[in-house]
């Protein structure tokens, strides 16, 4: 059986590797005796597996040395730098922020964003007039506590220990 | 511990897969950034080196398609890599250093996954099952790219030095 060159050269790289079993072996030895072209490649092959094994191994750099040492320490600095979010008494924070991050999300992206509007709305409204009411309750009550409280000061100062008319009183 | 025992084999790869040095360095030195990250994913039942070196590739391949690292040219051969394992005999050692030369400019021709295979098996002279295992493809895909791989070199080689029966 012939091979073609081009089978041959599929065949090249197992057959530089040892890979070839006996009867493929002998039939590319007997294509590469004949072939120049085929025979000028797998020396080409032979010099490109040399080549590549020439290459030599490189130290590397100090400078790349200090810079892959630093690199766990300034992982550690920054993950001791965050540690304190994780401290379990901050824990409480978090799921109270949690449960009203997601009330406010309800809020924002629900579909009862204009009604939750208005009933706010409508809450702020009665909220305010009840505190206008109770200002001027607290107003009124104010005026009638500095009138009870001239009288007072008029009897009090009236009274006998004080040098003040008895009868006046009683009036 | 860890930059003592890999950082060289990370590098190494890194450069002569991209070919430009300083960019070795940063690619080694992000490489060794995600090793720390994803240390708690490694599970002890893999190989570490095998890990480590699935996780480069991983990193290398993907900036490679992400910035297009082919269209950068390669260091110039002699600066870092010819003065490293001449021959002792002058007229062998000059062939062979220009044999050197045109393979590490050619290597950039390769696409990326073939250029890795070769570079672990010729260079690096990993074992098939430890490339197939970084590579993540079964032996027999991983040995016909490093056939095709090795063949597109070697007629680089072959165009370059012309008709030269001692290649």
């Amino acid at each position: 059986m012939i091979l073609t060159c081009d089978r041959i050269e599929e065949l090249l790289s197992p057959y530089l590797e040892g890979e070839l079993g006996d009867e493929e072996r002998r039939l590319v030895d007997l294509h590469l005796e004949e072939c120049p072209d085929c025979r000028l490649l797998f020396a080409a092959l032979n010099g490109t597996r040399a080549a590549l094994r020439g290459f030599p191994e490189l130290e590397i750099s100090e400078g790349l040395r200090a810079r892959l040492q630093a690199i766990p320490r300034k992982k550690k600095r920054l993950g001791a730098a965050l540690d304190f979010l994780i401290r379990p008494a901050l824990q409480p924070v978090f799921a109270t922020a949690a449960v009203f991050m997601t009330l406010v999300s309800f809020y924002l992206f629900g579909p009862y964003k204009a009604a939750i509007d208005r009933s706010i709305n409508r809450k702020i409204h009665h909220g305010y007039s009840q505190v206008e009411k109770l200002y001027v309750k607290a107003g009124s009550f104010r005026d009638r506590l500095e009138a009870s409280t001239g009288s007072l000061v008029v009897s009090i100062k009236n009274l006998p220990i004080f040098g003040g008319d008895k009868d006046q009183i009683q009036q | 511990m860890l930059v003592n025992a890999y950082a060289k084999r990370v590098f190494n790869l890194a450069y002569q897969f991209g070919g430009s040095y300083q960019e070795a360095e940063d690619m080694t030195q992000d490489i060794f950034l995600k090793l720390y990250g994803a240390l708690s994913k490694y599970d002890v039942r893999r190989d570490f080196t095998a890990w480590l070196l699935t996780l480069a590739r991983n990193h290398m391949i993907d900036v490679y398609r992400r910035t297009k690292w082919e269209k950068a040219s390669r260091d110039e051969f002699d600066e870092h890599t010819l003065s490293a394992g001449e021959s002792a005999d002058p007229e062998t050692g000059v062939d062979a250093a220009a044999n050197r030369k045109i393979i590490w400019d050619g290597l950039n021709l390769l696409p990326p996954d073939i250029r890795m295979a070769v570079i672990l098996r010729d260079i690096q002279d990993k074992s098939y099952e430890e490339i197939a295992e970084v590579m993540s493809i079964p032996i027999g895909t991983l040995k016909s790219r490093i056939s095709r791989g090795r063949l597109q070199l070697a007629k680089i080689l072959r165009e370059k030095k012309g008709h030269d029966p001692d290649l």
